[in-house]
């Protein structure tokens, strides 16, 4: 097969190779070394799988009909495929098929390239196998076309109905375990046949024959489905959103910012924890999954990072490209975030779900990585933009379509095209459902002349000058920067738009945000009026601020309020100081700053009474008194310090006294004296009466045995005691580690305990068996 | 980009830039669904509230109108999520109804099966919920009719009570006109009262509030039970009731401390009504007394919380709340909005005094510096005593004194919070003192001599924070207060912008002292003002003495 593949293959023309390799890139990935090795490849079970899952719904329908028809020799022609399609359409579908070298072969003898069964169902068009293969009895009937039809018009409806569902396909059905009365009536009228224990099969001839109204293949859909969807005015979704885009910059600014001032920790399992994400969410004003999304479309555009705090624990942070991020106009930033959406091979959707061990899926965590994220994206927004501007398809309409095209690969991904629709939605690459006019720029340059293609080393993202495309697009729907403030008499700082970064750098400083979205509002406080006085502003620098930039009269309020926390600003002064000098006469300290042997102290005058220098105190006293002047250490009560020359001693031991007073024995010391002794009595007579063995035990040892033989021996003895209802005598080490013996009633062993009775005492004890030394039963 | 007046915030407030050519066409469009929250000068905010998409649509405004109408007035796009939030919220007003069965009486109706299930699993609601009448309808106890509402709100679920109300006693009550007339934003409130049935009418003090109360008695020609916060606030009710409408003196009843009368028209306060005597209320029968009409509350905002609870079992009567403000210190707006009503009108200060009914305020801080002795006493004083070294200090005295100099002739009222420094005041000007001891014969003695013109100068402490009516005084001058509340601010300013005979100048005074804590809590109240739009201007007590 394959020389003769490889033989076809090199008798085409260079074009006609070309063609192939152009319909099938994958094959030249690596280029293969000649033909033979081309014609492997193209044969081989992984490129034919990435064929097949290119394909639409009917190509692959038709494929099936090539399969179907093959006749034993494993030939089929061009003719009997269509005569089984019975669609016009089939012809160029069957022409697509043999361009991709799917099928081979001349039209009479057309050939199926045997990859194509192994990677596809074995049941083409959801066709069981032919009787002949599956049983004799049931060949048997379908050799006899009148037969089989009157036993199918036997059925009763309940086998009726299993076998229309079976011929809907896959023709394979598995028997639950209770009401298989119509299918044991179908095994045993040949219509089904028995494959395994558990499974039936439908034979091809049956199908056939039950899907006689429908043709072989079933429903043929030549078309793909129709996508309708509700239409919008371009211009009302293009404004929805670009107001949606403005809010996810908006959005992911404020939880950067918030990863700024307290960074979410690693797990160490990889990703940020549900606290840390709750927390962010909560932060920004968002429900959990749009906060995953932007966390993971910030991590995808490189404005967020991984770092290392100083202790080793991995911390989740703004980058530096950050802060560059955030100097450019709305545009740009937003077409950052959003090609980073579009190329970031994680699913933010899965975030907040549960993976196959039941743990919830963190964000940025290796659970969240899906190699087909990119292609769902792209297929989706494809599917998008060939609508008309202004059309919003309804979901389901979306995932139909993309189940036609390649059926193959959008099986199972339905949640992922899903998550594309709300990820788009949420970044406003969507507005009111439609695909945006810039978004659809953005898909259409993603790949081909997006920034990545065009920029690898990321060298131009911090120039706002070159705007791509899709930015100028956007630019044009949002509000432009404004340079200028209303300033309120209550001390509200409103920018009626989106400020420029500088002035928004300035109102971060000197007043507090109170409200974002299309206008910021800002509050000046007495805090924020301080915190700007902290960071280098004056009074005058902060009128000056508010008269440039106010389209308005600075309300009086606002420049008393200014000028009041400033005036106060400053009033208390901290620094450090080695040490000081106090003096209450005044021209003496002048004297010491005058005095050229003190320059090298530093000495810095606070108050006419006090001076201060850097150092330390023993060098302040040593230099002053090598200059002559008597100064007196103080301490920070203010008490002086004496100093005085230490002498070594030894330290005392204490002398023994001599006791000659007899203690004091009051009354209850008596008494407790006297039940002391007496309890010691007691436990002595109790163990005098215990055999001797049990004594010996206690701490000394049986002759003859060691201690392990003797803890044996003494669970044998107990486990017949059990028994016997014997009464037995246990020795034992309580839990002080004192040894003593007891005259019990074994009840049970158990759990590493025994529980015995004391009849004496009438009390259930429990001894931990590992404590017990010895056991004799009471003679 | 339209270039309207409006930008849509993300944190769902609408800030309306007041000077653009639209803007008044904007407020109209929004005004019914967003409150209004601060109108300083130049740029007003409103906020979209779960609360206020509800009043709106219990007017029969509609999801689209709202997304239209910001659309439309929007500067800039507006989030998509924002609009689809505001379609959600305004979906759930309504999909439960109150009705009136004709066999089972009072039932909760879901017009979506979904949240009917949903709201009578709710624990919440355990009790309230009778048997079932059909899928959809489900048996009300009568008696929680106010209770299911509060706790179908707090559940996001408000319920439309359509149940009706009963028309109560019938009572002839007509306004007596002679030589005036209802103003035009007085008659809307009513109409808007009178078409929902029940509801909170906001107006700012002064703008006459007793009015609309007189004009719904006339609409609803019953029996009516009017609650006010003290004595004085009734008798004020009492004497305009005697001048505006047909009732006669033996019409009208007070129920107070002093008497208990109940007649048609019953004037109650709510200091009587949450007397306890022994743990029980002892005055809860005068809401049964007789079969009212109408139940006004007055100064909604200041309602105490256990008539929420009685008004909780007056849901079939109807209830007129009347306001300054909606907003409560203690936020209960809900339980206003579900057991009183939603709000049926609203006017911005601002828009009224333009219109001339109320007196133009000038609001001015004088600072006063403190002497070294103050300064020292003031800062060596225990943090709890430090507002009231700063608020009484003596050096406010002289810029007092000059303020009534400066303003001879006018009415003046000084108020102030410490006795103390009353005393000193009224020592200092010459005038007598209101305050809670006075008692109540004096009181209205006082006030008659003040409002005859008689009296110059009156001083008053916290009693005349509330519903008191002076109508000339023209100067307040504000020395001390209860540290830096809100509300006290915008009472006191009612004081001076009641309607004013020769369309005067009212000034508004502040005293504080200067780099004191007092400042801070000036500072505190004022923005109240500035919010409403009066901006404030600061002398320097020198400029005052001189």
């Amino acid at each position: 097969m394959a020389t003769t593949f490889a033989d076809h293959l090199r008798s085409l023309t260079d074009a006609a190779l070309g063609e192939l390799l152009r319909l099938r890139p994958d094959l030249v990935m690596p280029v293969p070394a000649d033909l033979s090795a081309l014609a492997v490849r193209a044969q081989s079970r992984v490129s034919v799988a990435r064929a097949l899952d290119g394909l639409d719904h009917f190509t692959l329908q038709i494929l099936d009909a090539a399969r179907l028809t093959r006749d034993p020799d494993g030939t089929t022609s061009v003719d009997a495929v269509l005569a089984m399609a019975a669609r016009p359409e089939a012809r160029a579908a069957l022409t697509r098929l043999r361009a991709l070298f799917l099928i081979t072969g001349p039209d009479d003898a057309l050939h199926v390239v045997p990859g194509v069964d192994e990677v596809s169902s074995p049941y083409p068009a959801g066709l069981g196998r032919p009787a002949a293969d599956l049983d004799a009895g049931t060949a048997a009937l379908c050799a006899d076309p009148a037969r089989l039809r009157r036993t199918l018009l036997a059925a009763p409806p309940q086998a009726r109905a299993v076998l229309d569902r079976l011929a809907a396909g896959p023709p394979v059905g598995t028997l639950t375990g209770s009401a298989n009365a119509p299918v044991t009536w179908l095994v045993d009228n040949a219509l089904l046949v028995r494959i395994s224990d558990e499974a039936v099969e439908m034979p091809r001839e049956v199908g056939l024959l039950l899907r006689r109204d429908s043709g072989p293949l079933g429903a043929v859909r030549p078309q793909p489905p129709a996508v309708t969807g509700t239409t919008r005015d371009p211009k009302t979704a293009d404004s929805a959103g670009a107001g949606q885009a403005m809010e996810a910059v908006r959005l992911t600014e404020a939880l950067l910012d918030a990863l700024d001032a307290e960074p979410a920790a690693m797990l160490r399992a990889g990703g940020v924890g549900v606290r840390d994400l709750r927390r962010l969410a909560k932060a920004i004003g968002v429900e959990e999954p749009v906060a995953a999304l932007l966390l993971e479309v910030a991590n995808a555009a490189g404005l967020a990072g991984e770092a290392e705090r100083s202790s080793g624990e991995p911390l989740f942070l703004p980058t530096v490209a950050y802060d560059a991020w955030r100097g450019q106009t709305l545009a740009p930033r937003w077409e950052r975030l959003a090609t980073a959406w579009l190329a970031m091979t994680r699913q933010a959707s899965l975030v907040g779900q549960r993976d196959e061990r039941d743990r919830p899926i963190n964000a940025l965590s290796m659970d969240v990585e899906r190699a087909g994220a990119p292609a769902a994206r792209q297929a989706v927004l494809e599917v998008l933009g060939e609508l008309p501007p202004g059309t919003a398809p309804a979901p389901e309409e979306v995932l139909a379509l993309l189940t036609w095209r390649a059926p193959r690969r959008a099986k199972g991904r339905e949640n992922a095209h899903r998550a594309v629709l709300a990820d788009a939605a949420t970044l406003g690459v969507t507005g009111l459902g439609a695909v945006t006019s810039y978004g659809r720029l953005l898909a259409a340059t993603d790949g081909e002349g997006g920034a990545a293609d065009n920029d690898p080393l990321g060298v131009r993202a911090g120039g706002d000058s070159e705007f791509s495309e899709v930015a100028r697009q956007l630019d044009g729907l949002l509000p432009a920067p404004v340079d200028h403030v209303l300033v309120q008499a209550d001390l509200t700082v409103v920018v009626p738009g989106p400020p420029e970064p500088t002035l928004a750098d300035e109102l971060e400083l000197v007043a507090e945000h109170e409200s974002a979205g299309g206008a910021s509002v800002y509050r000046v406080t007495e805090a924020s009026i301080r915190r700007a006085l902290d960071a280098g502003y004056t009074a005058d620098d902060l009128h000056a601020l508010f008269r440039r930039r106010s389209r308005t009269p600075v309300p009086q309020g606002l420049t008393y309020l200014v000028d009041d926390i400033a005036r106060k600003h400053g009033g208390l002064r901290v620094g450090g100081a080695g040490a000081y000098i106090r003096s209450d006469d005044e021209a003496l300290l002048v004297q010491l700053l005058a005095d050229r042997r003190l320059t090298s102290l530093g000495l810095r005058r606070l108050a006419p009474t006090v001076l201060a220098t850097p150092y330390q105190v023993g060098r302040l006293l040593t230099a002053l008194r090598e200059a002559g002047y008597p100064p007196v250490h103080e301490d920070a009560s203010g008490a002086a310090v004496v100093a005085r020359p230490k002498t070594r001693r030894a330290a005392v031991r204490a002398a023994a006294a001599l006791k000659t007073e007899p203690p004091i024995l009051t009354a209850p010391r008596l008494a407790g004296i006297v039940e002391h002794i007496r309890r010691g009595d007691a436990a002595a007579r109790a163990a005098r009466r215990a055999p001797v063995t049990v004594r010996a035990a206690n701490g000394h040892g049986v002759e003859g045995l060691t201690a392990v033989q003797a803890h044996t021996q003494a669970l044998a003895v107990l486990q017949q005691a059990v028994r016997d209802k014997a009464l037995v005598w246990v020795g034992y080490v309580d839990a002080h580690g004192a040894t003593a013996s007891r005259l019990v009633r074994p009840v049970s062993i158990g759990a590493g305990y025994l529980r015995a009775e004391d009849e004496r005492t009438e009390m259930l004890h429990t001894f931990a068996l590992h404590r017990i030394t010895a056991a004799v039963l009471d003679s | 980009m339209s270039g309207g007046p409006l930008i849509v915030q993300s944190d769902k407030t609408l800030l309306l830039e007041v000077d653009h050519p639209d803007a008044q066409a904007c407020r109209m469009a929004i005004a019914p669904f967003a409150e209004l929250e601060r109108s300083p000068e130049h740029v007003h905010t409103y906020r979209l509230t779960p609360l206020g998409l509800w009043n709106a649509r219990a007017a029969g405004h509609d999801a689209e109108g709202v997304v239209d109408a910001l659309l439309r007035f929007s500067r800039y796009p507006v989030p998509h999520a924002l609009l689809v939030d505001v379609a959600e919220t305004m979906d759930r007003y309504g999909r439960l109804q109150l009705l009136n069965h004709p066999t089972d009486g009072l039932v909760l109706r879901g017009l979506d099966r979904a949240v009917l299930t949903e709201v009578s699993k709710s624990k919440k609601l355990a009790g309230m919920l009778g048997g079932r009448v059909d899928d959809d309808t489900i048996v009300v106890h009568p008696s929680e009719r106010g209770r299911l509402k509060q706790a179908l709100l707090k559940l996001g679920w408000p319920a439309e009570d359509l149940a009706g109300y009963v028309d109560g006693e019938s009572h002839k009550i007509d306004l007596a006109f002679d030589g005036w007339t209802l103003r035009s934003y007085q008659q809307e409130a009513v109409d808007g009262f009178w078409a929902g049935g029940s509801g909170v009418v906001v107006l700012p003090c002064g703008a006459g509030k007793t009015l609309v109360g007189a004009a719904a008695m006339a609409q609803a020609q019953a029996t009516t039970l009017i609650l006010v916060t003290n004595t004085v606030a009734g008798r004020q009710w009492k004497r305009e009731l005697l001048a505006r409408t047909s009732l006669t003196e033996e019409e009208i009843g007070e129920y107070s401390g002093e008497r208990k009368e109940i007649r048609p028209v019953t004037i109650a306060t709510y200091q009587v009504l949450t007397a306890r005597r022994g743990g029980a209320f002892t005055h809860l029968d005068l809401f049964n007394a007789r079969d009212w009409g109408l139940v006004i509350y007055d100064e909604v905002h200041l309602l105490p919380a256990p008539i929420f609870r009685f008004t909780a079992d007056l849901q079939a009567r109807r209830r007129l709340g009347l306001t300054a403000t909606l907003v409560r210190e203690d936020g209960r707006e809900g339980d206003v909005f579900s057991l009183i009503g939603p709000k049926r009108y609203d006017a911005p200060w601002k828009d009224i005094e333009s219109q001339g009914w109320i007196a133009p305020a000038d609001c001015t801080e004088v600072r006063v510096t403190l002497t070294d002795d103050e300064r020292m006493a003031y800062a060596t004083a225990d943090q709890e005593e430090r507002y009231r070294f700063a608020a009484t200090a003596r050096s406010k005295l002289p810029v007092v004194k000059a303020l009534v100099e400066r303003h001879k002739g006018d009415q003046i009222l000084v108020i102030g919070a410490y006795i103390d420094q009353l005393h000193s005041l009224g020592e200092a000007l010459d005038a007598p003192i209101v305050q809670g001891a006075t008692t109540t014969k004096e009181r209205e003695r006082l006030f008659d001599e003040f409002r005859s013109g008689a009296l110059k100068t009156l001083v008053i402490s916290r009693v005349g924070n509330f519903s008191i009516d002076l109508p000339e005084a023209t100067v307040a001058i504000q020395v001390s207060g209860t540290f830096g509340s809100r509300q006290e601010e915008a009472q006191r300013l009612g004081r001076v912008l009641r309607p004013k005979s020769d369309g005067r100048q009212a000034h508004f005074y502040t005293v504080v002292s200067r780099d004191t804590i007092d400042t801070e809590y000036a500072a505190h109240r004022q923005r109240f003002l500035a919010e409403q739009g009066y901006a404030y201007t600061i002398v320097d007590a020198d400029d005052v003495l001189t």
